[in-house]
């Protein structure tokens, strides 16, 4: 069989939201080179021990920039995502003098569909 | 297997040869959706494949032949756009690198290369005649040789599809009126026209409803009745593919079953064949006599082919110029000038213009048309146009001044574009072509709607539920006696929980006559497949309270739910 893994590149920039004390993105990750991947239910691969998103709050910045649950996070401000600890992951993310993130992330909601698609 | 600072990635098929490369084996496309258009393409493809699974849902449950075709021609249609879309994505990402790579000093030539403007191309009144000739093609006779055929036009990466249109021998052309715009087009489009077509055989060899019923139970029972159904079926011709026997067979087949279009002819038509009127192309046929969708083409097809360049059908640029005084007498006015298709039109002031009046002065501006700069006396700097026509024997020259350096040139430019169009469009502007724009086409509601599929199971009242039975009987190699044939189908509950949590049903008593063909345990499979369906078309989601509430506490502490059992998450 023939199968076809299509993974689009997205740029998404987050304005941090600011919640008394704290810039929030309103979302959640999961994932690390310091967790179980087979646990991740969003990766192709379960081996990846990449980041993952796995939630995205209503509303709320991450939502308006356009992230989506299940993208893989490559890289936050530059600074690469595919090989860190959860813990790691999470402090790129919540720098306290950043109020913008650029993050680059693949999107795989495609993958199986296309692979039906290839089929017929 | 994403690694680390992966890249886009540019394969070198294109075209049709990237679909060699897809089906012949693995085959990567990584793509950065970087700007605007590329976005848009990815949206449109995310789209024709959602569309897809759900003409594969729908082939898959419906029974009726007519919404059996209509899916068949959404997947086709959905399959050709997701990989035209493929082929632009891989195009522009070409011509990205390309022209990162040639920036070499010794490149001579202009850095701008001149581009003709887009234009909208129509293709209308398309009729393929057929031949049918007295003596048989086919092997039944007395029975009518059907097809469905629809056609696929492309040009570039839009493709449209024209309505269905069932053939036999009554017909004698293949007629699809309505026509169809690409409003994108360049000079050097291609518009491909292809026709596919489905062979229909007589109603039973397509598959009744009893017998898809029939086919449909024998692959969809519970654990015990399965695996005894299975056991009385193994080795008699079609038996469902066995899976170890520990589980129940699920839905048939990896490829998609019901009816099939295959490519019957196709033609490519160009610039060199519009034209406003009816003309005949060739058709290249792809198929022979064997086939089930042949049909006998008479080996041609006409249609209209018309071609708007924005060059012609907008104006192309406007401004004020003052007419300098010659041999008419004009006085040196000063005139709201628009160059718009093969004329300057020449008002009184840009009111006049829009009012659509009559402008007080035609200029033509075609192929025959000579224009050059004109200076101010001596000085040397263009200030204006000198534009000459031939109108019979006589040549006239109008000289055109501009109120500055600037509009000078400007114009001027405008000019060397409109010629540059001109001569690439070629015959389409001549004329400017009457090109109608069609209604809106009501889509075909081919979407799976809301409703459970068990609605799409539809049994006339005609097809008596014993046909099911017996068929399954015949299967299973003979009756069990005493009790009512269709008993030992629905001893046991189906396997899997309904999403819903419907509970499982009793199964009916024995000799109860048998009121409604829909019994309870098929409404319980059926909803489980549309549940099993439903939950492969939802993103699995991890059950987590809403946090928008935690983070308000100002602490630094990051939200981690070590309370919830699954992976480590934090919320950020």
């Amino acid at each position: 069989s023939y199968f076809i893994f299509f993974s689009f590149q997205q740029r998404i920039e987050i304005h941090k939201l600011r919640q008394g004390d704290n810039l929030i993105l309103g979302f959640s990750i999961g994932g690390g080179i310091d967790q179980d991947p087979a646990q991740n239910p969003f990766s192709e691969d379960k081996t990846d021990k990449g980041i993952y998103v796995t939630r995205v709050t209503e509303g709320g910045p991450a939502e308006v920039a356009g992230l989506q649950i299940g993208d893989k996070i490559m890289q936050v401000n530059g600074w690469d995502m595919t090989m860190v600890t959860h813990d790691q992951a999470r402090k790129r993310l919540t720098k306290r003098n950043e109020e913008v993130v650029r993050l680059l992330v693949t999107r795989q909601s495609l993958q199986k569909a296309v692979q039906q698609s290839m089929m017929s | 297997m994403f690694c680390r600072n992966q890249r886009s990635r540019v394969t070198v098929a294109r075209g049709s040869a990237l679909e060699m490369e897809i089906r012949r084996g693995r085959c990567r496309l990584s793509l950065l959706a970087d700007s605007p258009q590329d976005t848009e393409i990815q949206r449109k493809m995310e789209r024709e494949l959602r569309l897809r699974e759900g003409a594969c849902k729908l082939l898959a449950a419906c029974s009726r032949r007519e919404q059996a075709l209509e899916a068949a021609k959404s997947l086709l249609v959905c399959n050709s756009r997701v990989l035209a879309y493929m082929a632009e994505l891989q195009r522009r990402k070409e011509a990205q690198v390309l022209r990162r790579t040639a920036r070499r000093p010794s490149d001579a030539g202009p850095t701008d290369e001149r581009l003709p403007c887009r234009g909208t191309v129509c293709i209308s009144d398309l009729r393929i005649p057929l031949m049918w000739k007295d003596t048989e093609y086919f092997r039944n006779k007395g029975e009518l040789h059907r097809c469905a055929v629809f056609c696929l036009l492309q040009l570039g990466a839009e493709i449209h599809d024209t309505p269905m249109v069932l053939v036999d021998r009554t017909l004698t052309d293949i007629c699809f009126e309505s026509a169809v715009l690409f409003s994108e087009a360049g000079p050097d489009f291609e518009l491909k026209v292809e026709l596919y077509s489905a062979g229909l055989a007589g109603g039973s060899a397509q598959g009744s409803t009893p017998r898809k019923l029939a086919t449909r139970l024998s692959t969809s029972l519970g654990r015990s009745s399965g695996k005894r159904v299975r056991a009385a079926m193994d080795g008699a011709p079609g038996s469902p593919p066995g899976n170890g026997g520990t589980s129940p067979l699920l839905l048939p087949a990896p490829s998609v079953p019901g009816p099939k279009f295959h490519l019957l002819a196709h033609a490519v038509l160009s610039l060199a064949e519009v034209q406003d009127g009816f003309r005949t192309h060739d058709l290249a046929i792809a198929s022979n006599e064997e086939s089930s969708f042949w049909l006998p083409l008479y080996g041609s097809m006409c249609c209209r082919l018309a071609a708007q360049p924005r060059c012609m059908a907008a104006p192309v640029t406007s401004g004020f110029l003052r007419l300098q005084p010659g041999a008419e007498a004009q006085s040196g006015a000063r005139l709201y000038c628009v160059l718009r298709g093969t004329d300057l039109l020449c008002y009184h002031d840009p009111g006049e213009a829009e009012a659509g009046l009559e402008p007080a002065l035609t200029i033509a501006v075609n192929k025959e048309t000579r224009i050059r700069a004109a200076e101010r006396e001596g000085r040397g700097q263009p200030h204006g146009m000198a534009v000459t026509n031939r109108y019979g024997g006589e040549e006239v020259t109008h000289t055109l001044l501009a109120e500055s350096r600037a509009e000078a040139q400007r114009w001027m430019e405008a000019f060397w574009q409109h010629f540059y169009d001109m001569s690439q469009w070629k015959q389409c502007c001549d004329e400017l072509m009457r090109i109608e724009v069609p209604p809106p086409r009501r889509p075909p509601a081919m979407l799976p709607r809301q409703g459970s599929l068990y609605h799409e199971m539809a049994i006339d009242p005609s097809d008596d539920i014993e046909a099911v039975t017996d068929i399954l009987t015949q299967r299973a190699g003979g009756r069990v006696p005493g009790t009512p044939p269709w008993l030992s189908l629905f001893e046991e509950p189906p396997l899997h929980a309904t999403p819903s949590g419907r509970a499982t049903s009793p199964s009916p008593p024995a000799r109860r006559p048998w009121g409604r063909p829909r019994t309870l345990s098929l409404d319980a499979k059926l909803s489980t497949l549309k549940g099993r369906g439903a939950r492969r078309a939802a993103p699995p989601q991890h059950p987590l309270p809403h946090g928008s509430s935690s983070s308000s506490s100002g602490s630094s502490s990051p939200a981690m739910e070590h309370d919830h059992p699954g992976p480590l998450q934090s919320q950020v």
